[in-house]
């Protein structure tokens, strides 16, 4: 596989990766409004985004069809849509492409569910590879608890409840999260993670994160010259939930 | 004894699948589900618990992926994704849980299909086969093979029109769907042919009389009914 600069494409794809609750939504969406404040073409996409494929998986979460071997197909899906729909013409029409989750959290998750590496890793060659990955490293019962206290219900999926580890839902959540943060350990050294502390201050951390950027990434070639892209005429909003006391499984 | 192509599905043993998987493949107007029909009131009239599994069935994909079909718009690796998806969920809900109850399952259409339409479609084999890869090597394979302009005598004679997605109208083959359609499954047939030789399909001259049909297929699956089953390793 290689990176999109080693496809020859003029765009750059930068991903964030890392539990949920390790911040890397916030950090992202920090990015982005500073790539768009400097007129830059930027296109921003989240994981299981695909408006008709979402569909499917919404139900097949709430219904609890999926198994091991459904649950990376549908992902996949809904990857490969936005891949070649969105990301691929942009990255040829020279943007920076944004990506709150990238094939590596189907690498790490399916393979926490039981999936075969090698036969999750080859549905997803046709893909580029990012030029940055940022990934956040929090240590598990940090990532735990922000997401336990942001959080009325845990869902059945994320809890890894389909695995049947455990009857209750926060010991199932912990012991699956632990292998999704050792499956990403082990890739980091391979796709060249950029290893973010997620402990630090946000702005800390952001500012760590725009140096790489600057440094790896010629942004003034980057420049709008026509219209603003339609999906950033309105300024977005950082997603924040407040804390919530009590916990159940959806 | 039962084997994955692949990888397989994580967790289930293919020995302990004790039924027998029988699939039937063609093109559409082939004569795969009048087939099937008769094959089933045959197995059943012998004491054989059978059912039928077929594409697009899932309670997990159909939906969407009839809407897929609807409106056009995807492109053919995540038609194919899509597909593997509701294969999967058939797979896993309905083919593995009858085969380990021991019945006959009669497959109308499976993995080969999927594969040849995306073969035509520029997909690279590779990536087609890792990804069914999860499929259960069947124990026969039929594949009743019809010429394209036997096919489209068929198909007009009974919808008067000619499906979109079986003129592979998408490939640009031809804006005329007439021409379309003959071109486009002369090239299925051609990856079917291809397919065979790998995968070691029984043909069958699908212009035969349907009676003929069913005779050969009734004769060729005794055969594989009776054969005594496979010593089991020490």
């Amino acid at each position: 596989m290689k990176t999109i600069a080693e496809m020859g494409l003029p765009g750059r794809l930068i991903a964030v990766e890392g539990l949920d609750g390790s911040g890397k939504s916030t950090q992202i969406y920090l990015l982005r409004r500073w790539l768009e404040e400097k007129s830059l073409k930027v296109y921003f996409t989240e994981w299981n985004s695909s408006e008709l494929v979402k569909s499917a998986t919404s139900r097949g979460k709430k219904l609890h069809l999926l198994t091991p071997t459904t649950f990376c197909l549908i992902h996949a899906t809904d990857f490969a849509d936005r891949y070649e729909r969105h990301l691929l013409p942009l990255l040829k029409a020279g943007y920076i492409v944004l990506c709150d989750r990238y094939i590596f959290t189907a690498f790490a998750r399916d393979v926490a569910r039981g999936c075969n590496l090698e036969w999750v890793r080859q549905i997803y060659s046709f893909a580029g590879l990012p030029d940055i990955t940022f990934f956040f490293k929090t240590d598990l019962e940090t990532a735990l608890s922000r997401i336990l206290d942001a959080r009325p219900q845990i869902k059945y999926y994320e809890a890894g409840m389909d695995l049947g580890i455990s009857p209750d839902p926060i010991e199932s959540f912990r012991y699956f999260q632990g292998r999704i943060l050792k499956a990403y350990e082990e890739m980091a050294q391979e796709f060249k993670f950029e290893i973010m502390d997620a402990s630090l201050p946000a702005h800390v951390q952001q500012t760590k994160i725009r140096r790489i950027v600057a440094n790896r990434i010629k942004l003034q070639k980057f420049r709008s010259t026509g219209p603003r892209p339609i999906f950033t005429q309105t300024t977005p909003q950082l997603k924040w939930q407040a804390p919530i006391e009590t916990h159940q499984v959806e | 004894m039962h084997r994955f192509y692949g990888h397989g599905i994580p967790g289930v043993d293919p020995k302990l699948l004790t039924g027998k998987l029988i699939v039937i493949e063609g093109a559409d107007g082939s004569g795969r589900s009048t087939q099937i029909s008769r094959l089933t009131t045959w197995l059943e009239a012998a004491g054989y618990p059978t059912v039928r599994v077929g594409l697009r069935q899932s309670a997990l994909v159909s939906p969407e992926l009839e809407k897929a079909r609807q409106g056009n718009i995807l492109s053919p690796r995540t038609m194919c994704l899509f597909y593997a998806t509701d294969f999967a969920d058939q797979l896993e809900k309905a083919i593995i849980p009858a085969l380990k109850a021991g019945f006959v399952v009669l497959a109308d259409r499976y993995i080969y299909t999927l594969i040849a339409r995306e073969l035509v479609r520029g997909l690279e084999e590779e990536w087609l086969e890792n990804i069914f890869g999860i499929a259960i090597v069947p124990d026969a394979v039929f594949y009743l093979d019809v010429p394209p302009e036997e096919l489209l005598q068929r198909t007009l004679a009974k919808y008067t029109a000619l499906d979109y997605w079986e003129s592979g109208m998408d490939l640009g083959l031809s804006r005329d769907i007439y021409t379309s359609f003959l071109k486009y499954q002369a090239l299925m047939r051609k990856a079917f042919q291809r397919l065979q030789k790998k995968y070691g399909f029984i043909m069958i001259d699908g212009t035969l009389s349907i009676p003929k049909i069913s005779q050969e297929l009734k004769k060729r699956i005794s055969q594989l009914l009776l054969k005594p089953p496979l010593p089991m390793a020490h």
